[in-house]
């Protein structure tokens, strides 16, 4: 194997693993209920998800309507699904076929 | 609210069960980095590795790119650790969703496996009405992502785009399967007690995205989003969700 390679895996590697496990043995992290630790960690759930969410997002917005249609059916059908489910696999299901659909339909 | 020891355990089948539609989604995503991987020159062993000790999508698709671009290994490893900066985060989030007392002695095999999806898998299923944490729950909610993205990027690295290339729209709608997942994730925290912290991420990280690029912009949105909820707006609406029709319950 490229040495080069994996040196980089494995500094990567142990450092990612050190990012995501030693947090959780912090005592800086575990501040008393109600508190502005908690409360700052009870907030960082929702807006991780809302930064992924716009990140993954962010390239599919573009003026080019083979890319932006397909996104906008697709992300519908996903709110659609949502409400008519509450099964987050569902409406992520249902939103991928809509997009799929909507890219064969263009392509048409 | 969580209860992590005045009930049964959460079973590790229940938690890769939650983690289901991740497990599905991260295959083809897997397959991607196999094809980059194999293209950069490296070997099905060499492509499978990467994934199996570095287990972060985006920032492996950076480390192919700064080692094929002939960047100094330690500059390439630091860029790519700093991408991953915000799963600092991601496990004392979940614990204090968990709530006081909840089990963290083998945390340090399970954590691991707290990628973006994991993470956004198991605080999903803990917001459920009922939910429990345990370990072996949070060992099912990361070990199927973890072996459909190691496995996808074998598959990836050793079939290529061939067989899918004869079907555009079922690979496009693949493609689509993760932003489909972020977003159904989102829709299920979606609460009025969060709609502060969701704004300030969802404008902070586009902001950040537009002018810097998405890792910032993910760990500054993460940080705008929590800041919000240290100064408290939405506090004492715990219980508010919304229903379909526009009213809360």
């Amino acid at each position: 194997m490229n040495t080069d390679l994996l040196i980089l895996v494995a500094i990567v590697g142990l450092g990612t693993w050190a990012m995501r496990a030693l947090p959780l043995r912090l005592p800086f992290f575990s501040g008393r209920p109600g508190g502005a630790m908690s409360r700052f960690l009870a907030a960082t759930g929702p807006a991780a998800l809302a930064a992924l969410t716009a990140a993954s997002f962010l390239p599919l917005a573009t003026p080019d309507v083979a890319v932006l249609g397909p996104t906008l059916v697709g992300s519908a059908a996903v709110v659609g699904g949502h409400f008519a489910t509450r099964d987050m696999a569902a409406a992520a299901l249902v939103g991928a076929v809509a997009y799929g659909i909507t890219v064969w339909l263009i392509g048409v | 609210m969580p209860r992590p020891s005045s009930a049964p355990p959460a079973s590790f089948r229940h938690g890769a069960r939650t983690s289901l539609p991740i497990t599905l989604g991260y295959f083809p995503v897997g397959i991607s980095f196999g094809i980059a991987a194999s293209r950069a020159g490296l070997s099905v062993f060499e492509a499978t590795f990467v994934s199996m000790a570095i287990y972060a999508g985006a920032s492996q698709f950076l480390a192919l790119t700064l080692l094929t671009g002939g960047a100094p290994v330690i500059v390439s490893a630091l860029s790519v650790l700093a991408m991953n900066l915000r799963h600092v985060l991601y496990g004392p989030a979940i614990m204090e969703k968990a709530g006081p007392g909840a089990p963290i002695r083998y945390s340090w095999a399970w954590a691991g496996w707290l990628s973006d999806g994991g993470f956004g898998a198991a605080y999903v299923g803990l917001q459920r009405p009922g939910a429990r944490f345990s370990e072996r729950w949070m060992f099912g909610i990361g070990m199927g992502p973890y072996l459909a993205w190691c496995s996808g990027t074998a598959v990836g690295a050793l079939v290529g785009t061939g067989p899918i290339e004869a079907w555009p729209a079922v690979d496009a709608a693949l493609g689509f399967l993760m932003p489909a997942l972020f977003l159904a994730m989102l829709l299920s925290v979606l609460s009025r007690v969060h709609l502060p912290a969701i704004a300030a991420g969802l404008l902070v990280s586009l902001a950040g995205t537009l002018t810097v690029s998405a890792t910032f912009g993910i760990v500054m949105g993460m940080v705008a989003g929590a800041l919000v909820g240290v100064a408290g707006w939405g506090q004492g609406r715990d219980t508010d969700r919304f229903d379909l029709d526009g009213g809360v319950h």
